[in-house]
């Protein structure tokens, strides 16, 4: 079986040396490199090649975000989990504009980078439980104290079922495959989605759906 | 966070040696100016007073000289009377008109002798004499007449033309000449009399001269040292005026150097922290897991107190999260402006009651660092006072930003306050912030009313300091 090649970043040798630790402890998992800051970072990406980054947000010489936005740039291919201390959904939303599909909590149970690790490899995404949790209570308290309604139910089941897709990484031609349609017509629901749920961009959709815990 | 609405006390503390110095300059001045006006009003009305009496001796004089010219015109006037009386008498026979009566000379007679008295002798020999001259005159006239009016008619008609021409014409000769001469010698009074006035007049002149040239000095010196004092006043108030705007550029600088060492301290002791202790702890929650692995699966008490000191790792990390967040919140560098404003915002709703809502137009990535942590701070505060003092509900953050300016306004539905009587640390410190960078700050609210900071920082400015 062909192991998953894995490039770690974090400006903590401690935090790196653990990692290794864990994912080395995996049968399918190789860490083929480490880099000490956002600069390393990128350059080892583009000479190594691995499939997946994991990567601290807060590094010095170009933080986390900014990396990943050059990774991913050059190389779309490379899936990326963010590794961050922060819940809050500037955040999450930050990552993933920058084209991050995971996004863990440093708290978060080693089984959790495992599985995150896994999930980005099979060009899936991944959030920590812990995540989705605050992104939905900022989500519901704001309805709440607003008094507006969820926009989430003003969507048709097709148009939930299509928002499922889009946010799990599945392009408009794959969608229409799976259900059957045209691609036109996964367009159009795609573009009444966004309408609906006042979404800009592909990222804010995902965190959407992550909120809602369509995905994890 | 320290209460931003507490009271600032007066600052004006009155200084008992000056204002006691201040009463006594006061009662001097008063007391100086008094006397001038006492001098002026006095020397006013003692001018006025001399004035009225050389008034009355000029009057009096004019007087006595028109009674004397009376007198003597009457006693003239009265003696051609008797005279011509007298020269009827005596050509009664060749004249055909009435001789008058006895009786009627004597009363002519009794009627010279009234003039005479009414002249005034006053003291003046001359004039006494000149009088008694005539006097005689008059006396000798009278006898003269007792002898002729027993003159039989053909004595009288041969002997009056003799008579008159010896005898009545040097009389009437004699009086004239006497009444010239006591005209001459009133003339002559009268000279003298003006000459007395005119140097009482002189008199008074060199007196009110004096008068006003003595207030004159008076008030000269009074206002040189008014003029000195007030010198004196400006150029104390200019230095204690260059003082203070000197000590207050001094705070200034020394209060913004505060911040600026605060923010830098903030920001290490964040770094440190997050750095330092949050990672050191996050390693040792790995290894500690990394632990529990190695352990073999019956030690059920050792697991247990491998997930105790997981627990305990895992609250130090929060909290040392927490802290370091709250000293230098890494979103504004990892995020930019905007996005750690809405991270506030998100922030101070999940531990309050108030949903805050950020709008940004137009706001660039790359503002200058300074700015960023200003509005950060200033939207900080005011969302905090807003939460936890006024109570709000609902608060709302915009900024704008145009071509060299940027505009926060940070709005809230709070219980609102009084700007002009609360200044607290917390709007010190904002205002502070602001001055800094070449912004103005205005707060405005009312009690009741809900509060809204607005800020505006010139942009270009910034970034060339």
């Amino acid at each position: 079986m062909k192991k998953i090649r894995i490039l770690l970043a974090d400006d903590h040798k401690l935090i790196r040396s653990g990692l290794r630790l864990l994912m080395e402890q995996q049968p399918d998992l190789t860490v083929i490199g480490e880099a000490n800051d956002g600069r390393e970072t990128v350059t080892l990406a583009r000479s190594l090649k691995p499939d997946v980054v994991v990567m601290d947000i807060g590094m010095p010489n170009l933080n986390g975000i900014e990396a990943a936005l050059q990774i991913s740039q050059a190389n779309p291919e490379i899936c990326i989990v963010m590794l961050s201390m922060h819940s809050d959904e500037s955040y999450v939303l930050r990552a993933l504009k920058a084209g991050a599909k995971g996004y863990l909590l440093k708290d978060s149970a080693e089984s959790d980078l495992i599985k995150a690790v896994h999930a980005v490899a099979e060009g899936k995404s991944f959030f920590s439980p812990a995540v989705s949790k605050v992104l939905l209570d900022d989500y519901v308290r704001k309805l709440r104290r607003s008094g507006a309604e969820d926009a989430y139910d003003l969507l048709t089941p097709r148009e939930r079922e299509i928002l499922q897709l889009v946010a799990e990484g599945k392009s408009n031609k794959d969608v229409a495959n799976l259900l059957n349609l045209s691609v036109y017509t996964v367009e159009t629901h795609r573009s009444n989605i966004m309408e609906k749920l006042n979404l800009r961009g592909i990222p804010e959709l995902i965190l959407f759906a992550v909120r809602k815990g369509i995905i994890s | 966070m320290a209460d931003s609405r507490e009271q600032t006390g007066p600052d004006a503390v009155p200084d008992p040696q000056f204002s006691q110095r201040a009463r006594k300059v006061r009662f001097l001045l008063l007391v100086s100016f008094g006397w001038l006006l006492a001098l002026l009003i006095g020397a006013g009305l003692d001018a006025f007073a001399s004035l009225r009496r050389l008034d009355a001796v000029s009057q009096e004089v004019s007087q006595r000289f028109s009674a004397r010219n009376q007198a003597v015109v009457g006693i003239v006037l009265s003696v051609h009377n008797y005279d011509d009386q007298l020269e009827r008498f005596l050509l009664q026979d060749q004249l055909s008109t009435p001789a008058p009566e006895i009786p009627t000379l004597d009363q002519d007679i009794a009627a010279m002798r009234a003039a005479l008295g009414h002249f005034p002798i006053d003291d003046d020999p001359d004039a006494q004499s000149l009088i008694h001259a005539i006097q005689q005159q008059m006396q000798d006239e009278a006898n003269t007449f007792a002898a002729i009016s027993g003159w039989a008619a053909n004595v009288r008609q041969q002997r009056a033309y003799p008579f008159i021409a010896e005898q009545l014409i040097p009389w009437r000769t004699h009086v004239l000449q006497l009444s010239q001469q006591i005209s001459a010698l009133s003339a002559r009074k009268l000279a003298l009399d003006n000459l007395a006035v005119a140097a009482n007049f002189q008199t008074l002149e060199s007196h009110l001269m004096w008068m006003v040239a003595l207030a004159l000095m008076a008030g000269v010196l009074m206002s040189l040292i008014c003029g000195w004092y007030i010198l004196r006043l400006e150029r104390q108030g200019r230095q204690r005026y260059q003082a203070l705007a000197r000590s207050r550029l001094e705070l200034e600088g020394l209060s913004a150097r505060l911040v600026e060492a605060q923010e830098q301290e903030r920001r290490s002791i964040s770094r440190e922290l997050h750095d330092e202790v949050g990672q050191t702890l996050g390693a040792l929650l790995v290894e500690v897991g990394q632990l529990s692995k190695l352990l073999p699966g019956e030690s059920q008490a050792a697991q247990t107190q491998i997930t105790h000191i997981k627990s305990v790792a895992e609250n130090a990390v929060k909290s040392v999260r927490d802290i370091a967040l709250l000293l230098r919140p890494p979103m504004l560098d990892d995020l930019g402006l905007v996005p750690a404003l809405e991270w506030q915002a998100r922030e101070i709703s999940r531990r309050s009651d108030m949903e805050v809502d950020v709008q940004s137009d137009h706001v660039s990535e790359d503002l200058p660092d300074e700015i960023k942590v200003c509005i950060y701070r200033l939207v900080q505060e005011a969302l905090n006072n807003a939460a936890s003092h006024a109570r709000a509900k609902h608060a709302n953050v915009a900024l704008v930003q145009d071509s060299n300016r940027i505009h926060v306004t940070i709005a809230d539905n709070g219980s609102g306050f009084d700007p002009a009587r609360s200044r607290g640390m917390g709007i010190l410190g904002m205002e502070e912030r602001v001055r800094r960078l070449g912004g103005t700050l205005t707060i405005e609210s009312a009690p009741g009313k809900g509060s809204t900071v607005k800020a505006e920082l010139p942009l270009r400015s910034a970034s060339a300091s």
